[in-house]
């Protein structure tokens, strides 16, 4: 077991203010104080070279999770472990066997070139000469970023740097990840290539990586194993394909037509129309019926070109989710 | 230590990429020189004396005393540390094998390496240009002495600059505490003229504070306005204020610290 975590809560507590200079000068004297429950007594654990990914949406306690998980904030209650040690005491022990990517922040020095702050992580997390040159050779290999190390990082495009920022990090070879919004902001091919390098890191090395996105393809490329948080608590662990089983009772069926096609009223004793065009239909249909339903259209008389039985698709599914309140 | 160095030499070649940001520090430096010795030239006119200084004397305290305060200021550091700490980057330094305190020390020891060398050759202009006027008197003892108390005047500086970023734990601005702290203790290191120019209850009460011993005393050394064993003195004293800001910096460390995780800002 790599990480381990029992019961673990964290409260923030902030301040209000109501709009307007007269509420500003009473804040001087008196604010009023309330607490935001970010992380509500969740349990999991994960086992080495694992891939998990964090989904949620914005606010629901991803990022605190990690938070907690890196040592940065100390929990309201409850229990962790990470490689057996407690995240928190920030023991260089622990430090030097994990790392942590956040996409909206950068660790290497904005100014310098990146192989600059990669000779000072070599430096931080003290890595044999041998064993660094070995490290960068592949991470540099792995990530095609050799005509880049010696630029200036502000002026990479945030792919180059999201690359960079992941050498850096890696560097050390640690044996738990954890990257927060790592593909955030970039663009498709960019964070096809990041996916594709994650993917193929976690294989390679064995590393137990923890993941949170709000791509929903970076979870569905990567992940066989997800968490789904919300509003701090855990509404969903297991497998990803199961997880479309438990929440999406649906498949659906996309029929196309031949010819000058079909009116509505031709399919919708069938099952619930998605998506209508008369040349091509998607239809909802309850799991278990999907292949009578198939079956049926076939033998009707309608001018049936193609049919696919496909799976609901995994955004729908986290969007219901979200938005029926899983708990 | 060997990342200490690194992060210092990082921030050199950093530096090195604003150049001209450099350059308009040291302009500023020395419009503020100008600035004193007219007053004090127009002060003396028909004058012998003031408080015992000639004006020979003065223009020498006034000339050694920007020059001291431009190589041990620390260019408004606690800036950088309240950015730390505001915008989160804190975080990325705290999830590394790494002392926090140790890694700013670095940070600004690399960060002002330039501005410090353009210093030395600023004075060494100045010193031309007044070389009529100014005393020289420094023999080797006196010199080494000097230099020692002027590392650990800015080492104060440092640790002062890191207690007021540290500030930002707490609040979301620090800017007013930054400059109402740069005038105070400018003023109060005789940094613009003699301490002993104002009252005795200020003069008294100035020495209860770590800012005559970051100026006023060394340039009292230079002039040969105090003896040897009494600069040593004033080393001892710096090194006493060394020893307590730094415990006052691991105090307010920790209880920032414990702010920072429970608030993650």
């Amino acid at each position: 077991m790599v990480i381990q975590v029992k019961n673990l809560s964290k409260t923030y507590e902030y301040h209000k203010k109501r709009p307007g200079l007269w509420a500003s000068l009473k804040g001087l004297f008196h604010r009023e104080k309330l607490f935001k429950e970010a992380v509500k007594e969740i349990n999991f654990s994960v086992e080495e070279g694992e891939l998990v990914g964090f989904l949620g949406p914005n606010g629901a306690g991803k990022t605190t999770t990690l938070k907690i998980l890196s040592g940065i904030l100390h929990p309201s209650s409850g229990e962790a472990k990470v490689l057996g040690h407690i995240p928190w005491k920030r023991e260089p022990e622990y430090q030097k066997q994990f790392a942590l990517v956040m996409g909206q922040k950068n660790q290497l020095w904005w100014d310098l070139p990146a192989m600059e702050s990669f000779i000072l992580n070599k430096e931080i997390y003290e890595v044999p000469d041998a064993e660094f040159t070995e490290n960068l050779d592949e991470l540099v290999a792995l990530l095609d970023i050799n005509d880049i190390l010696d630029v200036q990082v502000r002026k990479l495009s945030l792919g180059q740097r999201m690359k960079c920022e992941l050498a850096a990090a890696l560097l050390h070879k640690p044996k738990v990840l954890f990257l927060d919004e790592p593909t955030i902001g970039l663009d498709v091919v960019a964070q096809k290539n990041i996916r594709d390098f994650i993917k193929s890191y976690n294989q390679k090395n064995k590393t137990t990586i923890l993941l949170t996105s709000h791509y929903m393809e970076d979870v569905k490329e990567l992940c066989q194993r997800v968490i789904i948080i919300e509003e701090g608590e855990i509404g969903y662990d297991g497998d990803l394909a199961k997880l479309i089983e438990k929440y999406a009772p649906y498949k659906v069926l996309k029929i196309t037509f031949e010819g000058e096609g079909i009116k509505e009223e031709d399919v919708k004793n069938f099952g619930e129309i998605y998506k209508f065009k008369p040349n091509s239909v998607t239809l909802r249909v309850p799991r278990e019926k999907a292949r009578d339903v198939a079956r049926d259209i076939l033998s009707s008389d309608l001018p049936v070109d193609d049919i696919l039985i496909d799976e609901v698709e995994i955004s729908d599914v986290v969007r219901k989710i979200f938005s029926n309140g899983n708990h | 230590m060997k990342k200490y160095w690194h992060i210092i030499t990082n921030e050199i070649q950093r530096q090195f990429t604003y150049r001209a940001s450099i350059a308009a520090y040291a302009f500023g430096n020395i419009a503020e020189l100008v600035a004193l010795t007219v007053i004090w030239t127009i002060v003396y006119r028909g004058i012998d004396s003031i408080n015992g200084y000639s004006s020979q004397e003065m223009i020498s305290y006034v000339v050694f005393a920007w020059f001291f305060s431009f190589l041990t200021t620390t260019y408004a550091f606690e800036r950088n540390v309240a950015r730390d700490i505001h915008l989160g980057t804190l975080s990325n330094l705290l999830v590394k094998p790494q002392s926090y305190i140790r890694y700013v020390m670095a940070l600004a020891t690399g960060r002002i390496t330039i501005a410090f060398l353009i210093v030395l050759v600023q004075g060494a202009i100045v010193f031309s240009f007044f070389r009529n006027t100014l005393i020289f008197s420094l023999d080797w003892k006196t010199i080494i002495l000097l230099v020692l108390m002027l590392i650990a005047t800015y080492f104060i500086n440092l640790f002062l600059s890191v207690l007021i970023g540290f500030i930002a734990f707490w609040t979301t601005e620090i800017n007013g505490t930054y400059y109402s702290l740069k005038v105070f203790s400018r003023f109060m290191s005789g940094t613009f003229f003699p301490i002993s120019l104002l009252p005795v209850f200020f003069v008294k009460a100035s020495f209860f504070l770590p800012f005559v011993y970051t100026i006023y005393i060394p340039v009292q050394l230079y002039l040969g306005k105090i003896s040897f064993a009494e600069g040593l003195k004033g080393l001892m004293m710096e090194m006493l204020w060394l020893v307590g800001l730094y415990a006052i910096i691991k105090i307010v460390w920790k209880a920032g610290l414990k702010k920072y995780e429970s608030v993650g800002i």
